[in-house]
C-alpha cells in the first residue's frame, strides 16, 4: 500500500528538517493514559543487556576493548545484542559493550585506557600512528610555556586536548527525511560552489573538509549495507526512520570519542512517521513503544574508551547521548508529541537510567498534562532534566537541542568548540599571591601586589579583574590553538556533513568555583578577612572574622557579586578574537569535575579548607543556602543568561515528603517550582528527588547531592547538617517510606 | 503613620507540607503555650529579628512565581500573639493575591484575624490535659470567619494515642473532617542543645507509622 504523502513545504526544495516537522507534526495535548508497557519481547532484550551490564561493572567498568582496530565507521563487521529479537540494529563495535579504541585525540590517551583496563594497545596500532600526528601531538607542537603552566597548575582545566572535544550535534534525522544520495548531492552542490571562489586558506580548508563530509557520507551508506540495509533513499516509515538516524548517529559516536556526544531533539520528528504509520494500520501502540524502546536500549550501551583520571573530571563513564523533548514551537503550538511520552516511558519500560541524557525543555505554556507527567517522571526515576524553552527559543528558534548538559545550538546550523573550564576561585588565589600559584608557589600570572594584612575589597576587586583580563586572553588562545588542530587532525567528518555547510560556530568557554569566589569576594566585602603566610609568603590560610552574606539565600548583597563576576569575565574573553569568527559563551558548569577543581584549589577567603569540594555549577556552596529551597533557586535564577549562552547549571535535590504529601501533591508542586523558576528567566535544573539509597549516596558524598532538605513534622532541616547518628535515623524512616 | 513592626525568627522558602502547594513559611517568635514536644523552641526563647510588615511582604513577594496553588503560611511560635502585625502582613499578602493561612494552637480565639486568613491549620494539644474546650470555641469562630480549617494533633506514644484520648478528639473534631496526624519527632534534640535545653520529651519513643494507622483506625472506624 501506498504511503499517504507527507504536506509539501520549502524542505523539499531545501536541507530543512523544521520546515518538515512544523508542516507535519501533531501537537499532543493529553495525557499518559495512552502509553504501552515493555512487550516480552523488550524485557527478555532488556533481560540480557542488564546482564551484560552486571558483567561489565563486574569487571570494574570495562566488559572488553578492541585493541586491533581503530574505531571507525567501517572497521568492525555488524554486531548485534540478539540479532533474531532486534529491531533496531547497529553496534560500536561487533559486540555489545565492547570498546573501540579511538587514538585520533591522541594515542597516547588511547594507550593508558588500555592499559587502565589491564589491556594492551596492538603493535599494529601503535604502529600505525607512530607515522599520524594526532590532535594531541598538534596541540602540544604549538603549546606556549604560559599555556602548559595554567594547563597543568589547574587554572584551565578539563581541556579537550587529548581526546574528541565533542558536542557537536549532527543533524541526524536528515539521513532519514532525505536519505544519504541527497545528502551527498547537496554537498557536492556546495563543493563546486566552493571551487569557483578565491583559493584562499579559509576556502582551501573548506574544500577539504567538504571531501571528507562526502567521503563519510559514502561511508555511512556502507556502514548501513553491512547491517544490510539501504539507507541511499529517505526512510519509508517509522522504523526506518529511527534506524536511519540512529545509524547517523551511530557513525558519528564510531567516528568521535567526544566527551559528549549528544543526540539532538529527534522524538517529535519519529512522531510523524510514527503517526502516519498508525494511521494507515501498519502500526500500534504497542509496537510504537517498542520501536522507541529498542532504539533507546541501543543509546543506552555507547561506551567510550576513557582513562581512569577522566572518570574523575566526569565521573560514571558518562557519554551525554542527550535528547532534547518538548518545547513551544515559534506558531505558539507545543512541539509535545506522543513520541515525546513514549521518550521518557522508556524510563518505565526499561528502568531508570542517565543516559539517554532526557533534557525536556520547559515552557509556562506546556501543556499541564505533559508538565504534570514530567513531574512524575522526575519523582520515579531522578532522570530528568529541565531547561527554560521560553528563554532559549528567542535565540535558537524552535529547532534547537542541547549539546552535553546545558549547551543549546540550531540543530545543523550551529556547532559550538568546546572550551572546558577556568577556575575562578584558584583565579582569586593567585591575584591575593601577586600572580602566584598558592599550590607550587610558583609564578604563573604577571607579578602584581601581594596582600598584607586585612584584605581590602576594592583594592583586591581591582587586582583580580587584572588577573581575569590576563586568563582570558591565554585562555582563548589556548582554545584557538585546540580547535585549530582539532579540525586539522580530528575533523568530525560525518557531524559536519550533517550541518551545513555555512556553519555558525561558538567558542564555548566555562568558569568553575563560581560560589567559592562569590562567596569569598561577599566575606571580603563584608566580614574581616586576613591571608596567613607560609614561609615562602604563600597564603595558606584566611583569617575570618565576622558575617557575610552568602550566595543561595536571595541576597542580593552576594548575588550582585556573581552577576558582575560573569558579566565581567564574558565582557573580557571577548577582546580576544576567536578562531574562526566564533562567538564567545559562557557556561557555569562543572558536571562532575567540582570534587577535581576542588582538590587543586587552596583554602579560600569564604572559610572552605584547601581540597575541599566546591559545589557543582552555578549551585551555591553546600550548606550556605539557609534560607530554604525556593531561596536558593532565586539565587541562582539571577545569573544573566544573555552572558552565559552556553548554560548555567543548577543541581537540585529535595527529599520526597519536603515535596508534598502524596504523589499528586509533590508533581503538582514541583510542576509550581519549575514554572516560578523558569518564568525568572533561571536556565537549567536538575531534579532529584531522593530516595533511600540516594540519601545513603548523600551521606557518603554529600559535595554531589547539595539542597537535600528534609522535612520533619512542621520543622525543616538541611540533611547535611545533621550528625551521622541522625542521618542514620533518617534513613531508617525513609525506608518506612516517611520522614 | 509608623510601619507596624513585629518579631520573627525566621523565613523558609520552600515548603511543600505547610498548606497547600509551594509555600514560604514565616516563622514567629514568641508563644503563650509551653508544650513539651514543641519543635521550634528558638521561636519560643530567642527574641527574634525585628522586621517591619512592609520589608517582610516585600521579600515574600518575590516568590510570588512559585506560588500558583501555594502562598505564605504563617506560623512560629504562635501568630496570633502579634495581632498587628498578623493583620498588616496578611492584608498586604492578600491585597497582591497571595494565598495565606496560619498555623496556631488555637488558644487564642479571634474572628477578626481569621477573616483575614484565607485558611488555618490548628494543632490540637491533647497530649498533657484533657481539656479540650478551647477548640470548640474557635472552630465555632473559624465557622463565623469562613476560615477554611484543617485540624492537626502530634501523636504521642503513650500520651494520647489511648482509645479514650482519641474518643475524646473524635468528639470534638465531628463535623470539622478529617485530622492529620503528625507523628513525634525528635530531631529537634539539636535545636533544644543548642539553646542548652533538655527536650522535655526526650525520654518518649518517636511514633512509627503503624502509629499513626492505628490511631486513624481508632479515631474513624470506632
Amino acid at each position: 500500500m501506498a504511503k499517504a504523502k507527507f504536506t509539501g513545504g520549502v524542505y523539499e526544495s531545501e536541507i530543512n528538517v523544521r520546515d518538515f516537522i512544523q508542516k507535519n507534526y501533531m501537537p499532543y495535548e493529553g495525557g499518559s493514559e495512552f502509553l504501552s508497557g515493555p512487550t516480552k519481547r523488550t524485557a527478555k532484550m532488556m533481560e540480557k543487556v542488564n546482564a551484560l551490564l552486571k558483567e561489565e561493572s563486574d569487571k570494574g567498568g570495562v566488559l572488553d576493548v578492541d585493541t586491533e582496530r581503530v574505531s571507525s565507521l567501517l572497521t568492525y563487521p555488524a554486531g548485534y545484542i540478539d540479532r533474531e529479537n532486534e529491531i533496531i540494529v547497529g553496534l560500536q563495535t561487533d559486540a555489545p559493550l565492547k570498546r573501540g579504541v579511538n587514538p585520533f585525540g591522541g594515542i597516547r590517551m588511547a594507550r593508558q585506557a588500555c592499559e587502565a583496563y589491564g589491556y594492551k594497545l596492538s603493535d599494529k596500532v601503535e604502529e600505525e600512528f607512530s607515522y599520524k600526528t594526532t590532535h594531541n601531538d598538534g596541540v602540544f607542537h604549538v603549546y606556549t610555556d604560559d599555556m602548559k603552566a595554567v594547563r597543568h597548575a589547574g587554572l584551565l582545566t578539563g581541556l579537550p586536548d587529548a581526546y574528541g572535544r565533542g558536542r557537536i550535534i549532527g543533524d541526524y534525522r536528515r539521513v532519514a527525511l532525505y536519505g544519504a544520495d541527497k545528502l551527498i548531492e547537496e554537498k557536492e552542490k556546495d563543493r563546486r560552489a566552493y571551487g569557483k571562489k578565491l583559493m584562499d586558506e579559509a576556502n582551501i580548508r573548506t574544500l577539504e573538509e567538504l571531501y571528507k563530509q562526502i567521503d563519510f557520507l559514502k561511508k555511512l551508506k556502507d556502514m548501513a549495507l553491512l547491517y544490510g540495509k539501504d539507507i541511499s533513499a529517505p526512510a519509508q516509515n517509522a522504523e526506518e526512520a529511527i534506524q536511519w538516524t540512529y545509524f547517523a548517529y551511530l557513525a558519528a559516536i564510531k567516528e568521535q570519542n567526544g566527551a559528549a556526544m549528544s543526540l539532538g531533539r529527534v522524538s517529535t520528528f519519529f512522531d510523524i512517521y510514527i503517526e502516519r504509520d498508525l494511521a494507515d494500520g501498519t502500526l500500534t501502540e504497542e509496537r510504537a513503544q517498542e520501536l522507541i524502546d529498542d532504539f533507546v536500549i541501543k543509546l543506552r550501551i555507547t561506551r567510550q574508551l576513557r582513562t581512569p583520571e577522566y572518570n574523575d573530571l566526569f565521573g560514571g563513564d558518562p557519554t551525554w547521548t542527550t535528547e532534547s523533548i518538548g518545547g513551544m514551537g515559534e506558531d505558539g503550538r507545543t512541539l509535545v508529541t506522543k513520541t515525546s511520552y513514549r521518550m521518557l516511558n522508556t524510563l518505565y519500560n526499561l528502568g531508570a537510567a542517565p543516559e539517554p541524557n532526557m533534557t525536556v525543555l520547559w515552557s509556562e505554556r506546556l501543556p499541564e498534562p505533559f508538565k504534570n507527567f514530567c513531574a512524575k517522571v522526575s519523582i520515579d526515576t531522578d532522570s530528568i532534566q529541565y531547561e527554560n524553552d521560553d528563554l532559549m527559543r528567542p535565540i535558537y528558534g524552535d529547532d534547537y537541542g542541547i549539546a552535553c548538559c546545558v549547551s543549546a545550538m540550531k540543530i545543523g546550523k550551529q556547532m559550538q568548540f568546546f572550551g572546558a573550564r577556568c577556575n575562578l576561585a584558584k583565579l582569586l588565589l593567585l591575584t591575593l599571591n601577586g600572580g602566584k600559584d598558592e599550590k607550587s608557589g610558583k609564578q604563573l600570572g604577571p607579578v602584581g601586589d601581594s596582600f598584607k594584612g586585612k584584605l581590602d575589597y576594592k583594592k583586591v576587586r581591582a587586582a583580580y579583574s587584572k588577573y581575569i583580563a590576563w586568563l582570558c586572553n591565554l585562555y582563548v588562545n589556548t582554545l584557538n590553538v585546540i580547535h585549530y588542530m582539532h579540525d586539522k587532525y580530528a575533523y568530525e567528518k560525518i557531524q559536519m556533513a550533517l550541518h551545513d555547510t555555512e556553519v555558525e560556530r561558538f567558542l564555548a568557554c566555562g568558569v568553575a568555583g563560581l560560589s567559592v569566589a562569590v562567596d569569598s569576594l561577599s566575606a571580603i566585602k563584608y566580614a574581616d578577612v586576613t591571608p596567613v603566610y607560609n614561609d615562602e609568603g604563600i597564603i595558606y590560610d584566611f583569617k575570618i572574622e565576622g558575617e557575610f552574606p552568602k550566595y543561595g539565600n536571595d541576597d542580593d548583597r552576594a548575588d550582585s557579586i556573581a552577576v558582575e563576576l560573569l558579566r565581567e569575565f564574558h565582557e573580557t574573553l571577548k577582546k580576544t578574537p576567536a578562531y574562526r569568527g566564533a562567538i564567545h559563551t559562557l557556561s557555569v558548569l562543572t558536571i562532575t569535575s567540582n570534587v577535581v577543581y576542588g582538590k587543586k584549589t587552596g583554602a579560600t577567603p569564604d572559610g572552605r579548607a584547601a581540597g575541599e569540594p566546591f559545589a557543582p555549577g552555578a549551585n551555591p556552596m553546600h550548606n550556605r543556602d539557609v534560607s530554604g529551597a525556593l531561596a536558593s533557586l532565586n539565587s541562582v535564577a539571577k545569573l544573566p543568561y544573555d552572558c552565559c549562552r552556553d548554560g548555567i547549571s543548577n543541581t537540585f535535590s529535595i527529599v520526597p515528603s519536603a515535596l508534598g504529601g502524596d504523589r499528586e501533591e509533590r508533581a503538582e508542586n514541583l510542576t509550581d517550582m519549575l514554572d516560578g523558576y523558569f518564568t525568572q528567566g533561571a536556565h537549567h535544573l536538575n531534579v532529584n528527588v531522593f530516595d533511600r539509597e540516594k540519601l545513603v549516596a548523600a551521606m557518603e558524598h554529600p559535595e554531589l547531592y547539595p539542597n537535600v532538605t528534609i522535612r520533619v513534622s512542621g520543622y525543616a532541616v538541611n540533611f547535611h547538617k545533621l550528625s551521622k547518628a541522625h542521618q542514620l535515623e533518617v534513613l531508617k524512616r525513609t525506608y518506612h517510606g516517611r520522614i | 503613620m509608623a510601619e507596624v513592626k513585629g518579631f520573627i525568627d525566621s523565613v523558609y522558602c520552600g515548603s511543600g507540607v505547610d498548606g497547600r502547594g509551594l509555600r514560604c513559611v514565616v516563622f514567629f517568635s514568641g508563644c503563650n503555650l509551653r508544650c513539651p514536644f514543641c519543635h521550634n523552641p528558638e521561636t519560643l526563647f530567642k527574641r527574634g529579628q525585628e522586621k517591619t510588615a512592609g520589608e517582610l511582604f516585600e521579600y515574600l513577594k518575590r516568590y510570588k512565581p512559585y506560588f500558583k496553588k501555594g502562598g505564605v503560611t504563617l506560623s512560629g511560635g504562635e501568630p496570633f500573639l502579634q495581632k498587628e502585625f498578623l493583620l498588616a502582613l496578611a492584608g498586604k499578602l492578600k491585597s497582591e493575591g497571595i494565598h495565606v493561612v496560619a498555623e496556631t494552637n488555637g488558644y487564642i480565639c479571634d474572628e477578626e484575624i481569621l477573616r483575614a486568613l484565607d485558611g488555618v491549620i490548628v494543632d490540637v494539644k491533647n497530649q498533657e490535659t484533657d481539656d479540650l474546650s478551647p477548640y470548640n470555641k474557635f472552630f465555632e469562630a473559624c465557622r463565623n470567619a469562613g476560615c477554611d480549617l484543617t485540624v492537626t494533633n502530634v501523636l504521642v506514644p503513650g500520651k494520647n494515642d489511648s482509645a479514650e484520648k482519641l474518643r475524646a478528639l473524635s468528639a470534638l473534631i465531628k463535623g470539622e473532617g478529617r485530622v492529620k496526624f503528625l507523628p513525634l519527632r525528635k530531631l529537634c534534640e539539636e535545636k533544644y542543645r543548642e539553646l542548652q535545653m533538655r527536650f522535655p520529651y526526650a525520654d518518649i519513643r518517636e511514633a512509627e507509622e503503624e502509629d499513626v494507622i492505628k490511631a486513624e483506625n481508632l479515631l474513624y472506624n470506632d
